[in-house]
């Protein structure tokens, strides 16, 4: 039985638990439900819960753990003669679940039964073409331990998936039973029913927060290994960097942070000032017809996926720079620059600024605004003196938004700015940034065991912490500065 | 309406400070205001009452231009502030209203320091030269508002930190700091407790002294109690307009009798 009949089965017992339940309520007042303290939805919905949900609990528990406690006791079954030089227990046991998976291919076309799967012997049968006619390509010859395991494994799978079916069940039915046991007219199905709903809400939050810890906890992992391999003051100190797949890099960030960093203030300085002043031009003096066309038009640039903007860079704005800054000056002759990759990078980001920074404008109290300029004060005084500091804790949250687009931003930086790591000042040079050097030591035929790809972990951390830094200095400043308005 | 003090009300024949003549508003097509003739005598308190949404407050908000900052609303006739039409096309709204100061129905400090909301005025018009003269400024203002005893000691905490009748003496100090001729107050009392709402009455006859005084009010035996002039008002007219103790005591028009016996409103 596979899962998802297993799960549409578990519903259909839910929706019987309903429907029951809600009969079974009328039936106990003889139909009159203002006897009953809840009403008879209330208490299908409980017993559909009881049901339903611990059943349900119970099958994702049993799915995540199963392949675990399996793995754990094959993998011991594999002789170590049968694990090959240079490969690992873990790519072992990939090809135990492989030719596992491959002999319920066999069995289920018919092309072998049960017996003949469980005499076979990976030193006697040619097990490799064999699986190789049902599609399961093999790097090498099957040892004898690793079929053996793989038969285990099997077994163990099946076994398993039998216990969970019957758990499962036997669940939900005994969920059923208690549901319908509990129908009476005192009983407070209402308040039931609520308490599900308020762990359900409580669950979503914690998928929330947990989904966030696990990817620190991920990334935190793969860089501890990192740094195992290679020194965590060379990577933080070191200037240099030169990954060699032969090994023997130099994989220093200090070049890589200093082209993230110089193209997001190219970035801040190109969309804060315009985005904060179309954002007090639309707040404080745009008509309302005007607004009506400008807003929208400002939010389009945010819908411009960034690839176009990396075209825009390349083919457009670098020449532009190039032609007309650079060479005139002397100061660099590539189109891939700092300078291309920061201007169109803030292009993309002022709408972020703008638009955040309108609503935190108008949601200012109007009595403000007629409190200034009933004392004489122009429009403009009554923006720069009374709105603006008054707003400014949420448009300091727009600007740290806005830097932690340009922090990860990687197209625009790919297409702009180029691939080379240096340390320089020159802003019309190329340069590149720590997400584009992830993508670079990741993308291509790699092995996660290698310093050169592992390093992409040791990065991504380096840039969340650079980002969580950020966004605490910002609430913080929010906190120090705020001036209230009610 | 026992407790109205209305016999010793002395109202001096003070001179007119503003003048309006068969004033008209408009809010898009709606007719807010009707033929409006009044005339604000200087160093008096006026009093404009009647019921919701008769035009007193926006009748209130013409004497400082401030209905130019509503798009749709249009003001015609003449509103002569010393003999001046304050919507000549010479003059500046901005100067204007540092020559009229209001006081809104909720108190609307700034999210600034106390000082600061104060010398807000005095520094957007250049009235003081240095430091000194500054803090004398939101000295005496603050002494005038009779907060001063109450906030002489935390001048640099924010203004919005006060309780609301704190605060609404923060904003009559901040509207007296530009030392203007003319007061405007639109139900200056409706969101405070009677405490506060007696402070500010107090405040306001002592500013009578100095200014000319136009209160917004929705309680009758308020002004009673502060003004000498009640002008009322009714559906956009000027229905009857003059000494404060004749308006409560013998009302000429017959609305005028129904709505300060509780009749209509």
């Amino acid at each position: 039985m596979t899962n998802g009949i297993l799960f549409l089965i578990v519903l259909a017992l839910a929706a019987a638990a309903y429907v029951l339940a809600r009969q079974r309520s009328l039936a106990a007042v003889e139909g009159d439900i203002k006897k009953l303290h809840s009403l008879p939805g209330h208490h299908g919905q409980t017993a559909f819960l009881f049901t339903a949900v611990p059943a349900l609990l119970l099958m994702a528990v049993w799915l995540f753990v199963q392949p675990m406690a399996i793995d754990a006791r094959v993998s011991g079954m594999i002789a170590d003669s049968d694990v090959p030089q240079g490969s690992s227990r873990g790519l072992v046991m990939a090809d135990v679940r492989r030719i596992s998976d491959g002999l319920d291919t066999i069995v289920a076309l018919g092309g072998m039964s049960e017996e003949t799967v469980a005499s076979m012997r990976a030193d006697i049968s040619d097990v490799r073409s064999r699986l190789a006619e049902v599609g399961v390509a093999l790097g090498s010859n099957v040892g004898n331990s690793v079929f053996t395991a793989a038969k285990a494994y099997r077994s163990m799978a099946s076994t398993g998936r039998l216990g969970m079916t019957a758990a499962v069940l036997a669940l939900a039915v005994a969920g059923l039973a208690f549901g319908l046991a509990r129908v009476r007219p005192e009983f407070r199905a209402r308040n039931v029913s609520e308490r599900f709903v308020i762990g359900l809400l409580i669950g979503s939050s914690l998928i929330a927060i947990l989904t966030t810890i696990g990817i620190v906890v991920s990334l935190l992992f793969e860089t501890l290994h990192f740094f195992r391999l290679y020194p965590a003051s060379e990577f933080f100190f070191s200037t240099v960097w030169n990954p060699q797949f032969r090994g023997g890099s130099d994989l220093g960030i200090w070049p890589l942070l200093w082209g993230t960093l110089y193209v997001s203030v190219i970035a801040l300085v190109v969309a804060v000032p315009v985005g904060l002043m179309s954002a007090i031009y639309l707040s404080e003096y745009a008509s309302a017809r005007m607004r009506a066309w400008v807003k929208p038009a400002i939010e389009i640039l945010a819908g411009i996926p960034t690839i176009v903007y990396g075209l825009f860079a390349l083919i457009t704005v670098g020449p532009i720079l190039r032609d007309y800054f650079a060479q005139p000056f002397g100061i660099g002759s590539s189109s891939s620059s700092v300078m291309t990759a920061g201007v169109v990078m803030g292009i993309m980001v002022i709408p972020f600024v703008s638009s955040l920074s309108d609503d935190i404008i108008n949601a200012v109290p109007q009595s403000l605004r007629d409190g200034s300029l009933a004392l004489g004060a122009t429009p403009s005084e009554t923006v720069r003196q009374v709105v603006f500091p008054a707003a400014l804790p949420g448009i300091v949250g727009a600007i740290l938004l806005a830097a932690s687009r340009a922090i990860g931003e990687t197209m625009i930086v790919v297409m702009g700015a180029g691939a080379a790591a240096k340390l320089s000042l020159n802003p019309f040079e190329a340069m590149t940034t720590v997400t584009v050097k992830i993508v670079s030591q990741l993308t291509g035929d790699t092995e996660f065991a290698s310093p050169e790809t592992l390093v992409a972990f040791a990065l991504g951390l380096t840039l969340f912490v650079m980002t969580l830094a950020l966004n605490i200095l910002a609430l913080y400043i929010v906190r120090k500065y705020r001036e209230q308005y009610e | 309406m026992d407790d109205m003090r209305l016999a010793e009300k002395a109202v001096n024949a003070a001179e007119t400070k503003i003048a309006a003549r068969n004033v008209q508003v408009y809010y898009g097509d709606s007719h807010a205001i009707k033929d409006v003739d009044i005339d604000i005598a200087d160093r008096t308190v006026t009093a404009f009452i009647g019921p919701s949404g008769c035009g007193k407050s926006t009748f209130l908000r013409c004497l400082n231009r401030m209905n130019d900052t509503i798009p749709i609303c249009r003001v015609e006739g003449d509103i002569l502030l010393d003999g001046e039409d304050i919507y000549d096309k010479r003059v500046d709204p901005v100067q204007l209203r540092a020559r009229i100061g209001m006081v809104f129905q909720k108190p609307n400090p700034f999210p600034k320091s106390i000082y600061e909301n104060v010398a807000y005025g005095p520094k957007i018009h250049g009235l003081a030269r240095n430091k000194a003269e500054l803090d004398g400024i939101v000295e005496s203002s603050l002494r005038k508002a009779a907060l001063w005893n109450e906030a002489k000691d935390r001048l640099s905490e924010p203004g919005t930190g006060l309780s609301g009748g704190q605060q609404q003496r923060l904003c009559i100090a901040r509207a007296i700091a530009t030392s203007p001729e003319v007061l405007l107050m639109d139900e200056p009392c409706s969101a405070l407790d009677p405490i506060a709402t007696a402070q500010v009455e107090e405040l306001i006859d002592e500013l009578r002294g100095q200014f000319s005084v136009v209160i917004v009010t929705h309680s009758m035996q308020q002004a009673a109690r502060v003004s000498q002039r009640t002008a009322f008002f009714h559906l956009g007219n000027l229905v009857e307009f003059g000494e404060t103790g004749q308006i409560f005591t013998n009302p000429r028009d017959p609305r005028t009798e129904s709505y300060i016996t509780g009749r209509i409103g």
